[in-house]
């Protein structure tokens, strides 16, 4: 009996258990999956997070006037099961713990995420090449040097006509 | 007069149209679990379709299911919000394409809100759920006036 009312009075004294959430801030958990977010700057335009998105939310393609990569989300039909995250090279995908997705029926079709990539120069031959990205180049040399910095301006072409000059 | 008042108490009724039964979890953890409550937003769960002001459709609409589904909307009176609840009334999910799919929902009926996720969060069923609520004033009020 003595417990019981011992629960009683801490139940009361803590207050509701309710979470005020549409009237108030609510609890979301850091690793929360939620909508996906995406950093163009660290992109390089390798369409993996396209190609192992089991709902087809994501598509990558040529820009229409060929001056780069085309990153569009449609937030309606990703499961958020975070594949485009985990294999995504340089974590330019990765969920965000947002999960405000109640929209509209006329923003159905607007896609969440519609942002691009330029291409650059190679500084040889004037192709176009994807951009050569930082946290790439850390995961890939010990030390990032000159030479690195060179080689990877350069278009795999160029590049190879290169070692061969120097061998 | 009743009319007044039920502006504030839409009642909410929920199809299952071949759903993997996750977004029902979901609704009912919404409804039920004193920690999210629905019931705060003047809303309530009602077994009948005659009584439905706010529909919530969950699952991607199968063959099976579709004769069912058409049945139940006919029966539910105007006004009415159709919520879909989802990414599979949405868009197919990632069951679209499928032989045994006929949605997405928005073919049978005018859908007013799309809550997508899979499945969703008790907290966006509730983002939802007020912003049917917000067209459900707009539509009872032309209703009364035509």
């Amino acid at each position: 009996m003595a417990g019981f009312f011992k629960i009683a009075i801490r139940n009361f004294l803590n207050g509701p258990t309710t979470d005020p959430y549409p009237f108030g801030e609510t609890f979301t958990p850091e690793k929360y999956k939620g909508i996906i977010a995406y950093d163009p700057e660290l992109c390089i335009g390798c369409s993996t997070c396209e190609y192992v998105c089991p709902s087809g939310a994501i598509k990558v393609t040529e820009k229409d006037d060929g001056t780069g990569v085309r990153f569009v989300f449609w937030l309606n039909t990703c499961s958020f099961c975070g594949n485009c995250g985990y294999y995504c090279p340089t974590d330019a995908v990765y969920n965000s713990n947002d999960f405000h997705t109640a929209r509209h029926q006329s923003e159905k079709f607007i896609p969440t995420i519609d942002d691009d990539i330029s291409y650059v120069r190679c500084k040889r031959c004037e192709q176009k090449i994807k951009a050569p990205v930082e946290a790439l180049l850390i995961r890939a040399y010990d030390e990032i040097t000159e030479e690195v910095r060179h080689q990877t301006s350069l278009c795999p072409d160029c590049r190879r006509q290169e070692q061969f000059e120097r061998m | 007069m009743l009319s007044k008042y039920a502006i504030k108490s839409p009642w909410l009724y929920r199809i299952n149209t071949g759903s993997c039964n996750g977004c029902d979890v979901e609704l009912a953890t919404t409804a039920l679990i004193p920690r999210y409550d629905v019931e705060r937003l003047g809303c309530k769960y009602t077994g009948s379709p005659k009584h439905a002001d706010i529909v919530l459709v969950t699952g991607p609409i199968t063959v099976r299911a579709e004769d069912y589904l058409i049945r139940m909307l006919d029966e539910i009176p105007e006004p009415r919000v159709i919520v879909a609840i989802g990414i599979c009334p949405i868009s197919g999910g990632i069951f679209r394409d499928s032989y045994s799919i006929r949605g997405p929902l928005d073919k049978y009926v005018e859908v007013d809100v799309n809550v997508s996720g899979c499945p969703i969060r008790p907290q966006s069923i509730l983002d939802g759920v007020a912003q049917a609520i917000a067209i459900w004033k707009d539509k009872i009020n032309q209703f009364h006036e035509a």
